[in-house]
């Protein structure tokens, strides 16, 4: 009898659990190298039986996981990690998605297993969102569709609120790949572009200044765009101190997660209207929206659509699936995150 | 007497001229008609600043408000503060040797950017992600499926005047493929802008198709039925030029049978009047003619056509006078 193929597991979208658009890929990729396993379990309970020795995910060496994972099994949290660590075989977990921050990473360092997102696969999709809604905040758009479908056209709407893109100065926090893919797109206005990073960009074209602080940063932005990930040290990055520190009428945008933004603080400085407007994609506890936030018609407000196309959820699923298959076959997937490089 | 300028319009600035401004005070047509003789208020008055607001108390600047006015007034010249002059009848003004100038770049960068956000929101859905979200079923209704980025897409142009151009510039950022058809080929254009040699091949290859010829006789519903299902099933309209360009029946039977997939408007057949089965595809993004609006716009608009009337004042000619009326030019023009 021969050997059992290694196995991998999708922890995939909420409905069937399955990919949602690489099947095809899927296919190629671990033909001859590996079985697919579909998770589908209704809860946690079943799916940390399911881990056993004996259990249906046995035998399982890598994982590709999507948050929607999180409706059934919740987040890949100490407990989760630690059923992984015991079962001795996984080794790997290919996150699709650029933030990680469903996914207690360094309990993975401390239990030798490796993670991998999906950064680039991301970068166009997000950062249109970003561009989107620094265009609907700068120039009110939202507000005006809001004003015809209420049947009111243009009445109401003050033209003299409404400013246009061009020569305005976009302060960029984190230039990763995201943060200069907006970067692009708004250049071709052009805007003038700011950005703060920890680390100066090696990658920054000449037209991208580097401001040495938070604090510079946003005190010369007309529209401040978030681009960071949500780790421990980024939990209310913007908070009190740096919305004041911003001109009066500036405008908050984020794609990047929720807690980043102290939300109470933003809220009030729309109250009284330090901020002129804020374009949102991201929240703290999505898919809860505070519904303060709706009382401000000027603000834009997507429900988490950063990546939401066929085309760019394709690239993010082949994306992370490579990743397996490379572990697989090379030992080693490209796009392990940083704080897990240095563990190497 | 002093030669006159009346303001026909909302008007921002207070903007120092070497000429008296006379406000609009009439609140009817007849009254407005009925007030260059001797006498009246608007008395000597050789050129009118125009906004399309003046049109809710005086109407359009039609035939026969023309011929009115050539009648009973001094006046030489209309400076339109806008880029669109489709509510003043050239015509007419030809005939009777009125000059018409407009501001044809002042809101190119304004429009140009409102047309990038109807394309976005079309091809991603987000007006409609955000009505979910604010009704409370956060992306419940959303279908990846039926969104596409906009990179790597087809864009067509129809129309590469000002607007059109700098829209090309801003899709080319991401890129999108660029193409476009104009009565001409365009002089000093991008070589990434495709020329193509009719508005049906136009159609045949685009994903979003977006409109920026001007309305008049000859592109009145030159978007037809036949245009609209030229385009591929699944395509994307914009209209940011003049609702009338597209014959609305055949864009809305193309929603109902899914041939296009979305639109994305900012101008409709009968302003403020929108036809309210557009409200009922959820997908569309519909604005309400906010595309040249922002403050920066409205400021180089007004700064643009007062410095018209200021050169037509004093120096008997002004600049930016509308391609129909160029050829015209003759002493008829002088104070």
């Amino acid at each position: 009898m021969s050997p059992r193929q290694p196995r991998i597991l999708i922890c995939g979208s909420a409905l069937a659990g399955n990919l949602v658009w690489a099947h095809e890929e899927a296919r190629q990729f671990f033909d001859g190298l590996a079985d697919l396993v579909v998770m589908d379990s209704p809860n946690r309970a079943d799916f940390l039986v399911g881990l056993k020795s004996g259990g249906k995910y046995d035998q399982i060496v890598g994982i590709y996981r999507h948050n929607t994972s999180a409706d059934r099994i919740g987040v890949f949290d100490e407990e989760i990690i630690d059923a992984l660590a015991e079962t001795g075989t996984v080794k790997w977990i290919a996150h699709n998605g650029a933030g990680y921050d469903q996914i207690d990473v360094s309990r993975c360092a401390n239990k030798g297993i490796s993670v991998s997102n999906t950064p680039g696969a991301v970068d166009d999709a997000t950062a249109t969102t970003a561009l989107y809604l620094v265009i609907s905040c700068l120039r009110n758009y939202a507000w005006a569709e809001q004003s015809l479908r209420q049947g009111t056209f243009k009445s109401g709407l003050d033209p003299g609120r409404a400013h246009d893109v061009t020569g305005r100065t976009l302060g960029i926090l984190g230039l990763g790949g995201i943060g200069l893919r907006l970067a692009h797109l708004v250049h071709a206005f052009p805007m003038r572009v700011v950005y703060y990073s920890r680390n100066k960009s090696a990658n920054a074209p000449e037209w991208c200044e580097y401001i040495d602080s938070l604090e510079g940063l946003c005190r010369e932005s007309d529209v401040l765009s978030l681009h960071v990930p949500l780790r421990d040290e980024t939990v209310h990055l913007v908070g009190e101190k740096e919305i004041r520190v911003m001109k009066k009428g500036s405008i908050i945008v984020n794609t990047a997660r929720g807690k980043v933004i102290d939300e109470e603080a933003m809220i009030r400085a729309l109250e009284d209207g330090h901020l002129s407007s804020v374009g949102l994609d991201v929240y703290p506890n999505e898919p809860l929206v505070n519904p303060r936030l709706l009382e401000f018609p000027q603000n834009v407000l997507l429900p988490h659509m950063g990546t939401e196309n066929q085309d760019s959820q394709r690239h993010m699923e082949v994306r992370a699936l490579t990743n397996l298959r490379d572990f697989l076959r090379d030992g080693q997937g490209n796009d392990l995150i940083p704080e897990l490089r240095s563990k190497l | 007497m002093l030669p006159r300028v009346l303001v026909c319009g909302q008007y921002l600035l207070m903007c120092h001229l070497p000429f008296p401004l006379q406000h609009l005070i009439s609140e009817s047509r007849s009254h407005f008609l009925s007030s260059f003789g001797p006498g009246g208020p608007y008395e000597g008055t050789v050129a009118l600043y125009r906004r399309n607001t003046s049109s809710a108390v005086i109407g359009k600047f039609d035939a026969p408000l023309i011929h009115a006015l050539a009648d009973t007034s001094k006046v030489r010249w209309i400076a339109q503060s806008s880029s669109g002059y489709d509510e003043i009848d050239v015509q007419a003004c030809k005939e009777r040797g009125i000059l018409v100038s407009n501001t044809p770049r002042a809101n190119e960068d304004a429009t140009a950017t409102t047309t990038l956000y109807l394309m976005i929101s079309c091809l991603r859905r987000f007006s409609m992600a955000e009505r979910s979200l604010r009704s409370g079923t956060w992306k419940t209704p959303c279908d990846a499926a039926q969104t596409h980025d906009v990179t790597g897409r087809t864009l067509g142009i129809f129309g590469l005047g000002g607007i059109g151009l700098r829209f090309a510039h801003l899709a080319h950022a991401f890129p999108m493929r660029i193409i476009y058809f104009s009565r001409r080929k365009a002089e000093s254009v991008p070589d990434w802008c495709e020329y193509v040699l009719s508005l049906e091949e136009l159609c045949k290859q685009a994903d979003v198709l977006s409109i920026h010829v001007p309305l008049n006789q000859s592109t009145t519903g030159i978007i037809g039925e036949k245009e609209i299902r030229t385009l591929r099933r699944g395509s994307v309209l914009l209209n940011t030029s003049r609702g009338r360009i597209v014959d609305q029946e055949a864009m809305i039977r193309a929603l109902e049978d899914g041939h296009l997939s979305s639109v994305g408007l900012d101008v409709y057949p009968d302003e403020p009047r929108v036809d309210p089965r557009l409200l009922t595809f959820p997908q569309c993004t519909l604005l309400p003619h906010i595309g040249g609006v922002s403050a920066e716009s409205s400021r180089a608009k007004e700064l643009q056509a007062l410095r018209n009337l200021k050169a037509f004042v004093l120096g008997g000619i002004g600049e930016d006078i509308v391609p129909e009326l160029k050829t015209g030019i003759g002493n008829s023009t002088m104070l």
